[in-house]
């Protein structure tokens, strides 16, 4: 009788056994029909240069970084650029109160490392792919790799050494320390010296969203600039003017911005058809009279000389409250997107040829500062910089003055360069309260430092 | 004496061996299988009507049986030898009518309605025989068939004769038959038991012949050994080791509800039944035994308050087709429902929704079956392990041709209404607020020092419209109609009913949910009863019209806020120039929403008996439902003078199920004992789908139905799609030796699609064991009271794999609401890729104890039961320097569910025309996270605490109002230093935000008392529940700030400080956002002030019901009629303050419905 159940039971497990461990039954469709996987992301050019695409698309989060608008609004208040209305916790930008669970700077920190997550993958993506011809797998690895290096060169200048991530696999980076700030920079001029070599002049599709060989040449001007690396830096923004596809005087200060404006080297279009770049949401009223969040700081529209066109052109006006004129920033003036619509500006020959102005003028061609210089003023209806021709220091401050007015609330480059000159304590000391050496670097959100221990917290910030 | 099968007239009667005989026996046609109609046994007990000229008596037998419910046994050749029956009687006792038909030499004997004919005369030779037999002494064996009152053999019936002192027990075979040899001459007493029938007790008398017996076990009447639905099969009360609860249609049909979940509330001990608002068709959550996953999406920022929690709802299974839906939202788009916005005790942001549940009529249900612990749940492997709900259907039962008819209308109203303020306290408290901040009221809409203030200046000083009347206050009804034809032979059952159901909304406006539904069930069995096949199907269709906007919020309107509406209905938008934009909910009441939701479910059982004891069978189940929506925004809703667009929704939600069940059933009687063995396999394919498309644009309110009017620029799409295949083999073993010892052992491996290659496969099992000690002589002759004694207990695993498809993949999107970039599309990645995350597993221990007095008059249930998920899978976070925030992974964390449940059943007292029944049931669930590591470094850092509950809210410690300042003060993250101004984040963070509530269910049950007298029946059914919950100012100090231009709940007066030396609840009024209050003021909002204990008691169920008499209802060929009130949410009572203390925190929302409904029941 049990040889009976025995045998039975025995059978009927085994035919149980068979169907549950059938992975036939269990098994779907290889990918959603919303999404693909990353191997089918990169069979072929059609389809990989989505990925492409997905890095420039203007969204906070899973795209561009620095879209939302925040490099521009908390540098441009931790210098002299900018104060701030409201009482929310963009204010510790302007007071040097920053903490590490500050909203700003858990934007400035995460997006990059998302978008630099997504360069990773389609480098990944693309290398040893035999579904890709090797034009298309050079050109995306240069536009790559110039991405790349523009987001640690703002990483480093934020924060100074940070975490760096060339992989995609999670568990190899998910605990790791700081790099130095050399590591970063080296790792920017590998890319950018790669992305040279494998760039061409032409852009690879219309306009100029996407880096060609002389974007990652003018940013290399940039970062050896940064780096006092005077020769280079003045070598390569010499490369770029003279390679003929940019120019300044015949682009209007009111074209600057524009798509398809002729000084653009790189610029990146609007997030959506409906609204313009971000800083416009940020500066420009909603309407005549509406309240202003951001006003330009009094160092900023002092410094203007009379009869600058840029305050016209660039600078906004409101009348607040017992009839103060107040100022805002105008560059961008589209909250909606005019025609031709306004472009985020990355990279433009007005910076490169104060870049090569500097270099000149640290190499001691005093002459040719000052040219560079006057090209610059002679757009803006100025005439020639007064500067004393023969001293090194007055021309330097002649460009500095320039880089101040020219540059003002475009992506960090005040605030970067009162650091990188060593004048930001006597400057910001002198004109608002609360600068500190350890201000300069911006503090490491709270939650990372919780998630990864390894990474330590810049001077002068408690966790 | 012999048996025959009436139906088989071929065998005619032959004197063979007894043992050959009986063999016979088991073609057990011989009762024509009418099963007892319950109601007209109730009604027509034992009173017989015939009119048979000239007919077989087999015919007649039949014909008493349709009427009485009892069942004949009688020998072949006795039929024939009675010849044929005349007979005409009305109401006749069927005592007398079987005097009249059962005469000499037939003689009958009943025996538990079972009617026994036999020959009155035995044969000379069996007298000589037996007189002998007697005479000697002579031993005799005594062999046996018990059966149902279906003629199915009953295996493994226990059966005991005995004597003082001796007894003989055995127990039945796979034919249901019984031998016991030898036996000396006695006067016995043999009973008969088996789960789910009536105990059988017989006096026997062996006088040295041999007997033969046949007996009839019916079905039992006692809740014990009631047959319960269970995963896979049935059992009874008395044999199950699982923690296993069963609502019944008995109690489900006295609830006025429309959604079945509702009629669930404080029924189950253990089971948590959250309503989450008034509206017709919104979202029931259910939970089983606690919180038992951790999953909590991170967020790039560690500093909000309260995160999301997720809320872990069972399976829900319906006719054995796991409902394809769940218990998830049919709807995507906003609307009435969906404004809700429902935060009580649960905090897990659940956006409220339409039911799918709301499409099943709950007339249409037989019983909603619980299962709760492993042993009851673990055969349901992965899918089970956060308990499973089983909703089985009616069936069609064998009889006459039944059609019965439930009517019945209802009036609603809000259960729990709150006062607000009226114009003269709004205006004084509005004049205080002002005063507090130094602003004179004015009527300046361009003075921003906040002293603008219409409703003190403009608006009329005296007008007073009640908002909250007039946006919840219409009375509302409830039109519930359903009709059911049953009926059929033996072997061919069917039901099909029908239900109608509307249910209004109390807002103005033409709003309703409405109901169509059609069910049936079809059995055929074959006659040799080795085949049989099932098939069930249902449709609802389900339409809720509401409109897209909310006007909930808008009971806070002040009172004296000019008319909204013009003389013609028309929307007023100005008032002497004051802007009433944001205040005219009416506009939005005029968006319409609509939703149709169809419901779609079949479920198919073939089985087939191999072998004696072996049946092959499958379920198949098909389930789909699928939801159409359209919400528009007409211009004639929208504010001229603004900017117009019209705007139209489309959405379709699909989910559907494939479900294909093979099983094996083995049963055999080993030893002394029961075994059976169930093994199976299953096929599960999960889809689901939505989409929704948003057109604006239009050019004219009349094209907002279709997209093709809008301009193509303005259409946008999205859609989402999750797909699940689910396989597994299991078994169940289970041994039941001598009624006495239980052990029921189940294993099982799960494949699911959710995981990568290398771990979807995982093994489960559980063990259970029972002991019935009662059965034990010296505790039944210690304990003569005690009728029934079981101690059981089971422990198991189960597994979870709450993920999403494709989760462990690298998946690349098309970024969303982007324009192409450069012509090019742009996808961004959006998963890590992690192929190695696996099942969350539980680990579950259940003790229980039954108890059962008085012949089983008061059962008692208590039940320890312990819970712990570990290996949780969680979404864990990430630095963000890998790319993405978090990825999904296992994680040692740990959480425990701890609780004790009792259940009591009595019945207090039982009389010919009176009863009276009781039910009590009482939960205490505690909820704690045992183990997580690292979580300080973590960002579940400020959701979860070690040795905490998971409901655990975080938020600033709460003192009191300064008498001095007035403002509200807080402890800061010492717990001792007081400050009005706590810092936001953790301490860790500097901040000052530390656990300050636990939101889980303290404790909660319910008790019924059911009386019926003569034709009167009452059941009074309430229940109650403790939390700790948010209270009414959770809302004043979130949304509505207190001075503000807002109404506010009439609770709050005389509440507030107002001058130095007041102590007071509230703080200083503000009167705006540049008040210098009002930063307390949203402090407080975040503080344990909002929190307060919610206890109530809820009279959930009234209902009375009145049976015509038959008499009366004979005239017009009525066989049964009733009429009855039931009441819903009659009463409450509560210490929770302004709103519903069951949608706490709320009080602008629709609250609970007090259902009160009057119908009318008939048969024909």
């Amino acid at each position: 009788m049990f040889f009976d159940i025995n045998k039975i039971m025995i059978g009927l497990l085994l035919v149980a056994a068979s169907f549950a461990s059938c992975k036939k039954l269990i098994e779907i469709p290889q990918n959603p029909p919303a999404e693909i996987t990353r191997q089918e992301q990169f069979t072929d050019s059609a389809s990989a240069i989505s990925a492409v695409a997905g890095v420039y698309t203007y969204d906070t989060g899973t795209g561009f970084a620095y879209s939302d608008g925040t490099l521009t609004y908390s540098t441009g208040l931790s210098s002299d650029e900018l104060t701030y209305t409201q009482t929310d916790d963009r204010q510790e930008f302007y007071n040097y109160t920053l903490t590490p669970i500050n909203s700003g700077i858990t934007s400035l920190w995460s997006y990059p490392y998302q978008s630099i997550y997504q360069v990773n993958d389609v480098l990944n993506g693309v290398t040893n792919n035999n579904g890709l011809s090797a034009s298309f797998v050079k050109q995306v690895t240069g536009e790559m790799e110039v991405v790349r290096a523009l987001y640690y060169f703002n990483m480093v200048n934020l924060f100074g050494g940070v975490p760096l991530v060339t992989t995609t696999n999670y568990a190899a980076n998910e605990h790791i320390p700081r790099n130095t700030a050399a590591a970063i920079y080296s790792q920017v001029f590998k890319d950018l010296a790669d992305a040279r070599k494998k760039l061409t002049s032409a852009y690879p599709s219309s306009g100029r969203a996407r880096p060609n060989l002389y974007t990652a040449v003018a940013l290399l001007a940039k970062v050896n600039l940064y780096q006092g690396n005077w020769q280079n830096a003045y070598n390569e923004a010499d490369s770029v003017i003279k390679s003929g596809l940019y120019s300044i005087a015949d682009v209007p200060l009111s074209g600057v911005f524009l798509d398809g404006s002729n000084e653009a080297i790189w610029q990146i279009p609007a997030a959506t058809d409906y609204s313009g770049v971000a800083d416009a949401q940020l500066f420009v009223p909603y309407y005549p009279g509406a309240p202003l969040n951001y006003l330009l700081a009094t160092p900023l529209v002092s410094a203007f000389e009379a009869g600058d066109q840029r305050f016209q052109n660039w600078v906004g006006s409101a009348v607040s409250g017992a009839n103060t004129t107040v100022y805002y920033p105008y560059k961008y003036k589209d909250r909606q997107p005019g025609t031709p619509p306004e472009d985020q500006m990355i990279l433009r020959l007005g910076e490169v040829y104060l870049i090569r102005a500097e270099a000149a003028a640290h190499l001691s061609n005093l002459t040719q500062a000052l040219a560079d210089v006057n090209v610059i003023r002679a757009r803006a209806g100025l005439a020639a910089s007064t500067a004393d021709a023969t001293s090194q220091a007055a021309v330097l401050n002649a460009v500095m003055h320039e880089r101040q007015i020219e540059l003002f609330c475009e992506w960090g480059n005040r605030w970067y360069d009162l650091k990188r000159t060593g004048t930001a304590a006597t400057v910001l000391g002198a004109e608002k309260t609360g600068y500190s050496a350890d201000a300069a670097l911006y503090p490491i959100p709270e939650a990372q430092i919780q998630l990864d221990n390894l990474l330590i917290q810049n001077p002068g910030y408690t966790n | 004496m012999n048996f025959y099968p009436l139906t088989k007239r071929a065998l005619k009667s032959r004197r063979r061996p007894l043992n050959q005989l009986f063999r016979i026996m088991k073609l057990t046609a011989f009762i024509i299988t009418i099963a007892i109609l319950q109601v007209s046994a109730r009604v027509a007990a034992q009173k017989v009507t015939l009119n048979e000229q000239q007919v077989s008596l087999e015919k007649v037998f039949k014909d008493i049986r349709l009427q009485t419910g009892y069942d004949f046994l009688i020998d072949n050749g006795l039929v024939e030898k009675a010849g044929p029956v005349t007979i005409n009687v009305k109401n006749a006792d069927l005592k007398d009518v079987l005097d009249v038909i059962l005469q000499s030499p037939l003689a009958y004997e009943v025996v538990n309605k079972t009617v026994v004919v036999k020959n009155q005369q035995p044969s000379l030779f069996e007298n000589l025989k037996d007189k002998a037999a007697k005479l000697l002494a002579l031993p005799a064996d005594v062999h046996g068939k018990v059966i149902d009152s279906l003629g199915q053999p009953i295996i493994g019936a226990n059966v005991i004769l005995s004597i003082k002192g001796y007894s003989y027990g055995t127990v039945t075979d796979n034919k249901g038959e019984f031998q016991l040899n030898k036996l000396p001459q006695e006067r016995y007493t043999l009973v008969i038991t088996y789960v789910g029938y009536d105990k059988l007790e017989k006096v026997v008398d062996l006088n040295g012949s041999d007997l033969s017996l046949n007996l009839v076990l019916h079905n039992s009447s006692s809740v014990l050994d009631q047959i319960q639905v269970i995963a896979y099969g049935t059992e009874s009360k008395r044999f199950n080791v699982g923690s296993v609860t069963t609502v019944t249609a008995e109690d489900i049909e006295k609830q006025p509800v429309s959604n079945p979940l509702l009629a669930l509330q404080g029924q189950v001990a253990g089971l948590n039944i959250t309503a989450t608002s008034g509206i017709p068709g919104s979202q029931v959550l259910v939970q089983v035994r606690g919180q038992n996953s951790l999953n909590v999406f991170p967020n790039l920022n560690n500093t909000i308050a309260n995160p999301t929690k997720p809320y872990d709802q069972p399976l829900f299974i319906v006719d054995g087709v796991p409902f394809a839906a769940q218990n998830n939202n049919v709807n995507q788009l906003a609307s009435l429902v969906t404004a809700q916005t429902y935060t009580g005790g649960v905090n897990n942001g659940a956006q409220v929704g339409i039911s799918p549940f709301n499409n099943i009529d709950p007339a249409d249900i037989e019983s909603i079956t619980v299962l709760k612990d492993a042993d009851a749940t673990s055969i349901y492997g992965t899918q089970g392990a956060n308990g499973v709900i089983l909703i089985t259907t009616k069936k069609g039962k064998a009889g006459p041709t039944n059609f019965d008819l439930t009517v019945n209308t209802g009036f609603n109203s809000a259960s729990h209404p709150v006062q607000m303020l009226n114009t003269q306290q709004y205006v004084q408290l509005r004049e205080n607020a002002l005063a507090a901040d130094g602003l004179t009221p004015n009527s300046n809409p361009n003075d921003y020092t906040g002293a603008y203030a219409p409703d003190l200046t403009i608006f009329d000083q005296n007008k007073y419209t009640n908002w909250e009347k007039a946006i919840y206050g219409q009375n509302t009804s409830n039109t519930d109609v359903h009709g059911s034809l049953s009926g059929g032979t033996a072997n061919n059952t069917f039901i099909i009913s029908t239900g109608y159901d509307k249910s209004t909304y109390d807002y103005p406006g033409d709003f309703a949910d409405q109901r169509y539904t059609l069910h049936s069930s079809l059995h055929h069995g074959s006659t040799d009863n080795r085949f049989s096949v099932d098939l069930t199907t249902d449709f609802g269709y389900d339409q809720n019209n509401s409109s897209g906007f909310d006007g909930g919020s808008d009971v806070v309107l002040p009172p004296n806020l000019p008319n909204l509406l013009g003389p013609s209905g028309n929307l007023i938008w100005n008032y002497k120039g004051v802007d009433l934009t944001t205040d005219q909910f009416y506009a939005g009441l005029q968006e319409p929403t609509y939703l149709q939701n169809y419901n779609f479910n079949t479920a198919f059982h073939i089985s087939y008996k191999l072998l004696e004891g072996l049946t092959i069978s499958a379920n198949m189940g098909y389930n789909r439902n699928s939801t159409n929506e359209n919400s528009q925004m007409p211009a004639a809703a929208q504010n001229p003078a603004g900017f117009v667009l019209r705007q139209s929704n489309f959405g379709v939600t699909t989910f559907q199920t494939v479900n294909i069940e093979p099983q094996i059933n083995y049963t055999k009687k080993i030893g002394r004992g029961i075994f059976s063995a169930l093994v199976g396999g299953t096929y599960k394919k999960n889809v689901s789908n939505s989409t929704q498309v948003d057109a604006s644009g239009y050019s004219s309110d009349f094209l907002l139905n279709s997209v093709n009017d809008a301009p193509q620029t303005s259409v946008y799409n999205m859609d989402t799609y999750d797909i699940y295949r689910y396989s597994a083999g299991f078994a169940r073993l289970n041994y039941i030796y001598n009624s006495e010892f239980i052990l029921n052992l189940t294993g099982r491996r799960d494949g699911s699609s959710n995981f990568g290659p290398t771990h979807q496969f995982g093994d489960f099992g559980s063990a259970g064991a029972g002991w019935i000690f009662t059965e034990e002589k010296a505790v039944a002759k210690a304990l003569p009271f005690m009728s029934f004694g079981k101690l059981s207990g089971s422990y198991g695993t189960s597994g979870t794999d709450g993920a999403y498809a494709y989760q462990f993949l690298s998946l690349y999107k098309t970024i969303q609401y982007f324009p192409a970039f450069q012509g090019i599309s742009p996808t961004s990645p959006f998963n890590l890729y992690n192929p190695d995350y696996s099942w969350a597993v539980k680990k579950s221990l259940n003790v229980a104890l039954d108890l059962g007095f008085f012949n089983n008059r008061v059962l008692l249930n208590a039940t320890y039961y312990r819970d712990r998920e570990g290996n949780q899978l969680v979404q864990s976070p990430l630095p963000i320097q890998v790319g993405l925030p978090a990825v999904l992974e296992n994680l040692n964390a740990t959480v425990q569910n701890k609780g004790y449940e009792f259940t009591i059943n009595t019945t207090n007292i039982q009389t010919k025309n009176f009863s009276w029944k009781t039910n009590f049931n009482l939960t205490f669930n505690r909820n704690k996270l045992i183990a997580f590591p690292n979580l300080a470094n973590s960002t579940y850092a400020n959701t979860y605490v070690i040795g905490q509950p998971t409901t655990i809210v975080y938020g600033f410690k709460y003192k009191d109002v300064n008498p001095t300042t007035g403002l509200f003060e807080f402890y800061k993250a010492d717990g001792k230093t007081v400050t009005s101004n706590p810092a936001y984040g953790l301490p860790s963070a500097g901040g000052d935000e530390v656990p300050i509530a636990d939101q889980q269910v303290k404790y909660m049950g319910g008790f019924g008392n059911n009386f019926t007298y003569k034709q009167f029946s009452l059941y009074i059914f309430c229940q109650f529940a403790d939390q700790n919950a948010q209270n009414y100012l959770a809302q004043v100090y979130t949304s509505y700030q207190l001075g503000f231009e807002y109404n506010e709940p009439e609770a709050v007066l005389g509440n507030y400080w107002e001058k130095p030396g007041d102590v007071a609840q509230l703080q200083r009024l503000a009167s705006g956002y540049s008040s210098s209050a009002i930063n307390t003021a949203l402090k407080f909002g975040q503080s344990s002030g909002i929190y307060s204990n919610d206890t109530y008691l809820r009279v959930k169920t009234v209902s009375f019901s009145y049976q015509l008499p038959n008499t009366f209802l004979n005239k017009v060929y009525i066989k049964g009629a009733s009429v009855f009130v039931n009441a819903q949410n009659l009463f409450t009572f509560t210490n929770y303050k302004a709103g519903d203390p069951e949608t706490p925190g709320l009080f602008t929302g629709l609250p609970v419905q007090r259902i009160l409904a009057f119908g009318l029941n008939l048969k024909f």
